[in-house]
């Protein structure tokens, strides 16, 4: 076996004495034929695939239809944008408050579309579209920005509610409870493979005494969802990724996040916390009182 | 990534942020409203996203350090606005089956020695290679458009589609090899201008005349 390692990961290529190893090495090279095509492989793989397109037409054809491809989406024309978005683009900006990562949404609703925005132009220019944009982009400051998280954690306030107020926070109770009464998930995966396998970012809390034990995927009302388990303190506490749709959906969700507020709840020994992050929701639950639970949420105010 | 650890963005006036911001995001507009185009079903759907791309990278644009990434930075705030419209929408793509493309790609590198692809791609307009990409799981299109269309780079792609790189280099490869099976798929329609008529005219209309007034 010989081990060619670029910038593109490392890759194993059979020994090509006979047939069988020689299909082998023919797949494994086609698989980088793209890459080979566009220049992203090191010098040194580059070289076994020039020494494999010798003998192999079938490769040759296929590294002929990669450049084909790339040659003709190359000259692909980019259509213009209008005039028109750029000066609504414009006009919002102006109206919309400066990033700075203290203003949170105080009011109005959470979910504000273009389209609302543009029907809203049409009716009433002026003043309506300076509010509406106002409040498009203020609530979308505060989902974006993560300007809410990034606030110093202690004197984040929080809004505490009932779990069966919230689904998703009986949801998230119910599998802590399932997990923490037996052994953790066999076949943990690395935060990478869950990384891949969630369509949304997932970072992992960072906090001295904070020790990362396991992650793994699960779903939660039938929406993916990523799970970290950590120690803290010889306990559990499980932190939850979501999407950002799924922890938005409840209306009392937003309004809290909208005026600068963290969600808790409590049920028996074990506390919660939710909040927004920058393109996804996540909530930490373990039995801890709140305010030891609100320190250890301290670690995703983090820059991210 | 796109954001590093820093110290607080420096206190400069709203104007001269508004001025910076624009400076760096207006010249792609452009660009982005071609990606939206691709992934939308009309001119003024892809204009929506944009204008919500754009003022959430207003309202996130202090956590951009580095003005050398803003077009990437830029794309991956598009595509997460895509996915939260098509969420939204239900929208679901009429895709054709993969196992056939495969095949017919597979077919078609096996096969005829004299059939030239690059001279039939070369003769496609883009309306029909708009087409083909349509019919692609978005995953294996939006990397191809990424790398050949945008002309970013794999580690750029990696870092937009939030991905490792090693998958990055697998949708490519394998979406290109799913574009062909799919141009070969159709390239009776594309050369009689028969099936694919009435796909390639909505996509026309879609990019260009689908723009509301």
């Amino acid at each position: 076996m010989s081990n060619v390692r670029g910038e593109t990961g490392a890759f194993s290529l059979p020994d090509p004495d006979n047939e069988a190893e020689r299909e082998r090495r023919h797949q494994v090279l086609a698989t980088l034929l793209a890459a080979y095509a566009d220049g992203e492989v090191p010098i040194e793989t580059a070289s076994h695939i020039d020494a494999h397109l010798l003998g192999c037409v079938r490769c040759r054809r296929e590294l002929d239809v990669h450049r084909a491809l790339r040659r003709t989406l190359a000259r692909d024309s980019i259509p213009a944008a209008s005039a028109e978005l750029r000066t609504r683009i414009l006009a919002g900006i102006d109206a919309a408050p400066p990033p700075a990562p203290a203003r949170v949404a105080t009011t109005g609703p959470w979910s504000v579309s273009a389209t609302w925005w543009r029907d809203q132009t049409r009716v009433v220019r002026g003043a309506l579209a300076l509010a509406a944009v106002g409040l498009l982009a203020s609530l979308a400051l505060a989902i974006g920005n993560g300007a809410i998280d990034r606030r110093e954690p202690s004197a984040t306030p929080l809004a505490e509610v009932a779990v069966p107020s919230l689904p998703l926070f009986g949801q998230v109770l119910e599998d802590y409870r399932l997990v923490s009464a037996h052994d953790l998930p066999g076949r943990s995966r690395d935060l990478a493979t869950v990384r891949e396998a969630v369509p949304f970012p997932v970072e992992a809390l960072s906090l001295a005494g904070l020790r990362l034990l396991a992650t793994w995927t699960t779903d939660l009302d039938g929406e993916p969802a990523a799970v970290l388990a950590y120690r803290w303190r010889d306990q559990l506490v499980l932190h939850y990724v979501v999407s950002e749709q799924q922890l938005f959906r409840p209306s009392e969700v937003r309004r809290a996040f909208a005026g600068g507020r963290l969600l808790a709840a409590r049920a028996g020994a074990q506390s919660m916390i939710a909040w927004p992050t920058a393109a996804g929701g996540a909530l930490i639950v373990g039995e801890l009182p709140i305010e030891e639970l609100a320190r250890v949420r301290a670690a995703a105010a983090g820059p991210r | 990534m796109f954001v590093k650890p820093m110290p607080p963005f420096p206190d400069t006036s709203l104007a001269d942020r508004q001025s910076r911001f624009q400076a760096l995001v207006l010249p792609h507009l452009d660009r982005l409203f071609g990606f939206a185009g691709r992934r939308t079903n009309s001119a003024s759907d892809a204009e929506d996203a944009v204008q919500d791309a754009c003022l959430r990278a207003w309202a996130a644009f202090d956590e951009l350090r580095d003005e050398s990434v803003v077009r990437a930075w830029l794309y991956r705030i598009l595509r997460s606005v895509l996915s939260d419209t098509h969420k939204k929408d239900g929208r679901r793509r009429q895709l054709v089956s993969i196992t056939r493309l495969e095949d017919a790609h597979e077919t078609m590198v096996g096969g005829d020695p004299d059939f030239a692809f690059a001279e039939v791609v070369g003769r496609l307009d883009r309306e029909a290679l708009h087409a083909a990409l349509a019919r692609l799981p978005d995953d294996f299109a939006i990397a191809v458009e990424l790398h050949d269309i945008d002309g970013f780079k794999y580690q750029e792609i990696a870092e937009i589609t939030m991905v490792p790189i090693g998958t990055v280099m697998s949708r490519i490869s394998r979406g290109r090899r799913l574009l062909a099976g799919a141009l070969v798929d159709n390239r009776a329609a594309w050369a009689l201008g028969t099936d694919g008529n009435d796909e390639r005219r909505n996509l026309a209309r879609r990019l260009h005349g689908g723009r509301k007034q």
